[in-house]
């Protein structure tokens, strides 16, 4: 169905596609051209379809997001970008969705792994990026993906070669800095057989209205080990939709944790298919301030057998905060012995706070071992309680065990610099009155 | 595949016993649904004029939708007009009085059933409402429940001497708008059961339904309405059964609660339609909206079910607890075998403060079936200290069947407390082999194993219908009852 309001999107595009890049793969622009009619065939996605029964995007529609055709190097905050930047790592910028050589931080990175902007990469790999585009995202065709494979205009790929084990992380921060700009970005990480990586994906922006749209393809190799962080911080007005498809080889590990504190609706896609033994462990905190919308969706396929998949999304909900969390695993006939365990648990602080949950499980197998757990709740009284009867007041004790409850998840962070980054963004977050403790 | 497999199927596949066919003389109507048909069929129900007018208003409402397709059930396009709308056992003028005018042939089907309509043979203490196609034959204790207030007869006798209680109640919880079938079911409803306890009474004995389908080529459509008026307790069951045939049958019913202050409602239900054969030709598509609504403060509603037949089962009784403190329970068992579908569960809509539901689903899925779990439990704002528990565990025996598990929450209220749990997984071949260590059969120990998975849902069947709920249980479970 073609609403009036996404068709303005159609409608600017031809102005849009001859700066997009990859203009010269024709493989590209038949991928182009397919998402494009589907887009305007489909739009974005609507609460009608299932997937999206609790998030409603037409206020995108409502607006037009365009995308910044370079970079404006000199509105860019420094400061803002360096409290985001981890010391220890190497560190690619990406400016309203285009690749900023300038601010990037590559040096010393080993010959075996490769980091490229996704226009340089097209142009000097294609024949690579060709056996990956899209392939991840195959079995999942809503409006928003279509909408970046037609409209992406740079990102990233990243490729690690057979047993190389990355020392330090990769981080790559999206920066918005206009108003109104559309960033449409598609990273690409492959690692090869027995590679190891950790990679760290942060989302900024200054103080507008924006819209990102990312699409993550990652491809784990057979017995290959990746670590994917994602730390999405987006302003209070901003829109973001964050899709990461996972392809899981062979004993392929994949860990995910994933950190929704920003944007006024923010939707997060995570998909991951299993292969023979793959295991894929999925973490996820979001937490909802005054009238932010965020929404967490995770699909776990298990393909083949001895599969093993563990998942736990926690939520905080404060204001008038709405969180979505849609979980699903699929257990395919063949896909005997897996071991699957889904939990969300959320919190709500306030009155006018919403919790909508939908943990799904789908199985064809029966020789599993599957489990799901949901709550929805206030803290516990008598938690409560017990810090009163030990001299703490009510309010701290409220602070504390809503703290602990969060950082719980943080904890699961691996890199310390990461950790405290983190754990900041937590601490602004909510009344941290007694709890910012010396020892955490 | 394990031998302890081999056991478990041989347990499950039990022979369907009620697929025996009654030759009747049957007054039928020819195939079809128009305007005409439900003219004729108010007509020889001898209804009140506004009740065809709610029929007429049904039927036009549901002509303008369209058939659901959400459902995790698969299913060719039903064709409305290949469904003959009433067919019922030719009988005497008035309909029977007493027993003696039933006609023979129907009473034997009962009492191959297992449910005999004599008073002096019946268990002690159950009134039966037995529904044959579409009409009620008999109502048996009808004058014991009258003595203590209690209203217990057909819907179409409701409909002509409690014309007042129908005109308030009915439609009022499962709007004529509400679905497609419940949609279909207000147009051409044709019987069930009506009961109304009144204030402060405690039915002196639990009530209970039978359906049966005999004919072919036809639907039955039956609507059950029970209001428990304030401070008063109910205990209903349901039990229904049909022939086995290679054609679908459409089974679309309706049952509608009404529970006042204080009062409670037990309503359990037993299915064993049909299920179809092992390669799933025919079987009966059980389409049914069943929803309660706790009007009143510290009011109670507690749906039981144990699914064991028909082809496809799409259901989900449902309780909206609108009256503070008041609580909703439902538990359930859903057992799919061969072919059979079932996508089933319930609603649990929390606006009154204090408001509790528990809700206890346990699937079993054997052969090449589907069965799945939907459930919604939906705390308003106003639903302070709603408080939720809901378990779904699901049984897998073979390797080519599926289970699914789809809760939806939504919570509005921060005071709310709602938990969730869902476990799938196959016997155990440790808790196999531990049985059978200490002596028992393969069989025995798979028995006992299911036993026990099904054990929180069989204790709140009433003790009453152990009998009859163990007949009907296609799965032979031994001493689980009670």
């Amino acid at each position: 169905m073609i609403t009036a309001l996404a068709s303005r999107y159609t409608a600017e595009y031809p102005t849009i596609a001859p700066v997009l890049c990859g203009q010269s793969l024709s493989w590209l622009q038949q991928l182009r051209a397919e998402a494009l009619s589907q887009f305007s065939a489909q739009g974005f996605p609507s609460p009608r379809e299932e997937e999206w029964r609790y998030t409603n995007v037409s206020a995108i529609e409502k607006k037009l997001f365009s995308p910044a055709t370079s970079i404006a190097t000199s509105a860019i905050d420094k400061e803002l970008l360096k409290s985001y930047q981890l010391k220890d790592a190497w560190s690619v910028v990406l400016i309203d969705g285009h690749f900023s050589a300038e601010f990037s931080v590559l040096e010393g990175l080993p010959e075996a792994v490769s980091v490229l902007s996704m226009s340089d990469a097209l142009e000097k790999q294609p024949e690579t990026l060709e056996k990956y585009i899209n392939q991840a995202v195959n079995n999942d065709k809503h409006g928003f993906i279509a909408f970046n494979t037609a409209w992406f205009g740079d990102g990233l790929f990243i490729h690690i070669d057979a047993k190389q084990v990355l020392e330090k992380p990769v981080q790559i921060l999206h920066l918005a800095t206009r108003a109104d700009v559309l960033t449409a970005t598609r990273t690409v990480i492959v690692a090869d057989q027995m590679a190891e990586a950790s990679i760290i994906e942060t989302f900024v922006g200054l103080d507008n209205a924006y819209l990102s749209a990312a699409v993550t393809e990652v491809f784990v190799g057979a017995n290959a080990d990746v670590t994917l962080y994602k730390l999405q911080c987006e302003s209070e007005k901003a829109y973001h939709f964050g899709g990461t498809y996972v392809q899981q080889a062979r004993d392929a590990r994949f860990t995910h944790h994933n950190f929704a504190f920003g944007g006024l609706l923010a939707r997060c896609d995570i998909h991951a298919d299993l292969d023979h033994a793959s295991e894929c462990e999925l973490n996820g905190l979001y937490l909802g301030v005054k009238r932010q919308h965020i929404d967490n969706h995770t699909r776990i396929n298990h393909l083949k057998p001895h599969g093993i998949s563990r998942e736990l999304y926690k939520g905080v909900l404060d204001d008038r905060a709405r969180g979505v969390f849609q979980g699903r695993v699929i257990v395919a006939e063949d896909a005997q012995k897996t071991d699957s365990q889904m939990n969300n648990r959320n919190l709500l602080l306030s009155n006018d706070a919403e919790a909508d949950t939908k943990p799904q499980l789908e199985i064809y197998a029966d020789d599993v071992k599957c489990g799901h757990g949901v709550t929805v709740g206030q803290l516990d009284e008598k938690s409560i309680f017990y810090l009163q009867s030990r001299c703490v007041d009510e309010e701290t004790a409220r602070n504390m065990l809503t703290f602990a409850f969060a950082n719980e998840m943080v904890d699961k962070i691996k890199i310390k610099d990461l950790h405290d980054k983190v754990l900041e963004q937590v601490l602004v977050r909510f009344p941290q009155e007694g709890v910012n403790k010396e020892w955490l | 595949m394990s031998a302890s497999t081999q056991e478990i199927n041989n347990l499950i596949n039990k022979e369907y016993k009620q697929g025996f066919v009654t030759e009747l003389e049957t007054n039928t109507f020819p195939p079809g649904l128009d305007e005409s048909v439900i003219h004729k069929l108010s007509k020889i129900k001898n209804e009140p004029e506004f009740m065809l007018e709610y029929r007429l208003k049904a039927f036009r409402h549901w002509q303008t939708m369209k058939s659901p397709e959400w459902a995790f059930v698969k299913f060719p396009p039903i064709d409305y007009q290949a469904i003959s709308y009433y067919s019922a056992p030719k009988r005497k003028e008035d309909g029977p009085q007493s027993l003696d005018e039933i006609d023979p042939q129907v009473l034997e089907a009962y009492k191959k059933l297992g449910i005999p309509l004599d008073e002096q043979e019946r268990l002690a203490g159950i009134a039966v409402d037995a529904v044959f196609d579409s009409v009620s034959v008999a109502t048996t204790f009808k004058g014991k429940l009258h003595d203590a207030g209690v209203i217990f007869c057909p819907i179409s006798e409701a409909l002509r001497d409690h014309p007042d209680l129908i005109k308030q109640y009915l439609g009022s919880v499962v709007p004529h708008t509400d679905n497609y079938f419940a949609a279909l079911n207000a147009a051409v409803f044709t019987d069930g059961s009506f009961v109304y306890i009144p204030k402060g009474v405690r039915c002196p004995m639990e009530l209970s339904t039978y359906f049966r389908i005999n004919a072919a080529n036809t639907g039955q459509f039956e609507r059950t309405l029970i209001i428990a008026d304030e401070g008063s307790h109910v205990s209903y069951l349901e039990g229904c059964t049909a022939p086995m045939r290679d054609e679908n049958q459409l089974h679309a019913a309706v049952v509608e609660l009404i529970v006042m202050k204080d009062a409670v409602i037990k309503y359990s239900t037993v299915q064993n339609w049909y299920p179809g054969d092992k390669n799933g030709l025919g079987g009966i598509y059980n389409f049914v909206t069943k929803r309660a609504d706790c009007r009143g403060d510290n009011s109670k509603v507690s749906w039981t079910q144990v699914e064991t037949g028909s082809a496809i089962t799409w259901k989900y009784p449902s309780c909206i607890l609108t009256g503070d403190n008041s609580i909703g329970e439902f538990y359930s068992v859903a057992l799919t075998n061969n072919y059979q579908q079932a996508d089933t569960g319930t609603k649990m809509i929390h606006i009154g403060k204090n408001t509790r539901s528990t809700i206890v689903a346990k699937g079993i899925s054997a052969g090449k079936a589907q069965n799945t779990y939907r459930g919604l439990v939906k705390v308003l704002k106003s639903a302070e200290n709603a408080r939720n528990y809901t378990q779904c565990d699901s049984l897998l025996v073979g390797d080519k069947c599926g289970a699914h598990t789809f809760p939806y929450i939504e919570v509005k209220q921060p005071s709310a407390q709602v938990e969730h749990e869902a476990t799938t997984s196959k016997i155990s071949e440790d808790q196999l082999f531990f049985c059978q260590q200490r002596g028992l059969s393969a069989e025995d120990a798979v028995s006992m194993i299911v036993n026990g998975f099904c054990k929180e849902v069989f204790k709140e069947l009433p003790m009453e219908f152990a009998v009859e709920a163990q007949a009907l249980l296609g799965l032979s479970l031994e001493g689980s009852v009670g």
